[in-house]
């Protein structure tokens, strides 16, 4: 089978020395003028436009192929900063990528200064809704104000305000997970250098009980990661009990601090 | 949990936040070939029914054992 198209996993701005101890027979560095892009040769039958079209609905096929993009990439960043590609991205001809290469030189210099000493760190926060409500006289003013109303009432007022309670106790629910993720934000925003927000996925994508509310990804200065992992651990013990799981994962490829602009 | 080198043990990492961003972020302009925002609807789909089957087969799994008399 001929191996003929270009797949690019990413961009390194310094020659790859240390090939000799890397398995390196998934990828090869290729040199365009000042830059190194890792590629490997794929097979017209995999990942011509068609046939790539249709294994895209083989979710195995993609989970195989997307973690063999990632392993790559961070293989190489353990080197060397990055610039990381789409998953999925192919070039037909050493033409056409050197065209890409000439045409954005300035676009791809400017990324490499923007994430040179950086990590990209992921952060989710999900809220346990049944475990916040179990807390919510502790952390709402304005829930144990009422509960203390409907103790002190005669049964049939108690049963009212009881179903006043319930309306009170989303509502609060809400602003709490608001609140909170702002505060979480915040605090991490403040060890970064730029941040960028995900959208929040639904339960049925994250398979998880619990709700999302909050999907970010921060830029952090190798010598803040210290801190930043000191925050998420102490954040993450704190709240806990609250209801609040923090999850943090990384350091990934800085995937979502590149911006790539054509040249005017 | 956090782990120092996570994409070294990419199994800790669940299949969506690598979709998250091979997918959607990087260097996303360029290529003969790219991935359309409709190919990305596709693949989500396909993780959807995934997810979906594994929260079935733990439905099963976990559900009440049959007790013999």
């Amino acid at each position: 089978m001929i191996n003929d198209l270009i797949y690019v996993y990413c961009i390194s701005d310094s020659p790859l020395g240390f090939a000799r101890n890397v398995k390196s027979k998934d990828f090869k560095s290729m040199k365009f003028d000042d830059f190194y892009v890792i590629v490997k040769y794929v097979s017209e039958s995999e990942f011509s436009e068609a046939d790539f079209k249709r294994n895209l609905s083989d979710i195995q096929w993609v989970e195989t192929n997307a973690r063999d993009h990632i392993r790559v990439i961070g293989m190489i960043m353990e080197y060397t900063t990055v610039i990381p590609f789409k998953f999925g991205t192919i070039f037909n001809t050493k033409a056409g990528l050197q065209q890409f290469i000439t045409d954005y030189t300035v676009s791809l210099t400017e990324n490499f200064n923007n994430i040179r000493g950086k990590e990209e760190w992921a952060v989710k926060i999900y809220c346990n809704r049944k475990a916040m409500s179990e807390q919510i006289d502790e952390l709402s003013v304005e829930a144990a104000a009422l509960e203390e109303e409907i103790m002190a009432s005669s049964p049939g007022k108690a049963y009212l305000l009881q179903r006043k309670k319930e309306d009170l106790i989303e509502k609060e629910m809400d602003r709490l997970c608001r609140d909170y993720g702002q505060k979480y934000f915040d605090e991490f925003k403040s060890l970064s250098e730029s941040t960028s927000l995900s959208n929040l996925l639904p339960k049925e994508y994250t398979g998880q009980e619990d709700t999302m509310i909050l999907n970010a990804a921060f830029l952090v200065s190798k010598d803040k990661v210290p801190d930043f992992k000191w925050t998420f651990d102490t954040l993450r013990k704190k709240d806990e009990n609250a209801g609040f799981i923090i999850e943090a994962t990384g350091p990934w490829p800085p995937f979502s601090f590149i911006s790539i602009k054509e040249k005017l | 949990m956090m782990h120092d080198h996570v994409i070294d043990r990419s199994k800790d990492i669940t299949i969506l936040e690598v979709l998250d961003r091979v997918l959607n972020k990087g260097v996303i302009l360029t290529g003969d070939i790219v991935i359309s925002v409709a190919d990305i609807d596709l693949v989500y789909v396909g993780v959807k029914l995934m997810l979906s089957s594994v929260e079935t087969m733990e439905q099963i799994r976990s559900g009440n054992p049959i007790v013999e008399k």
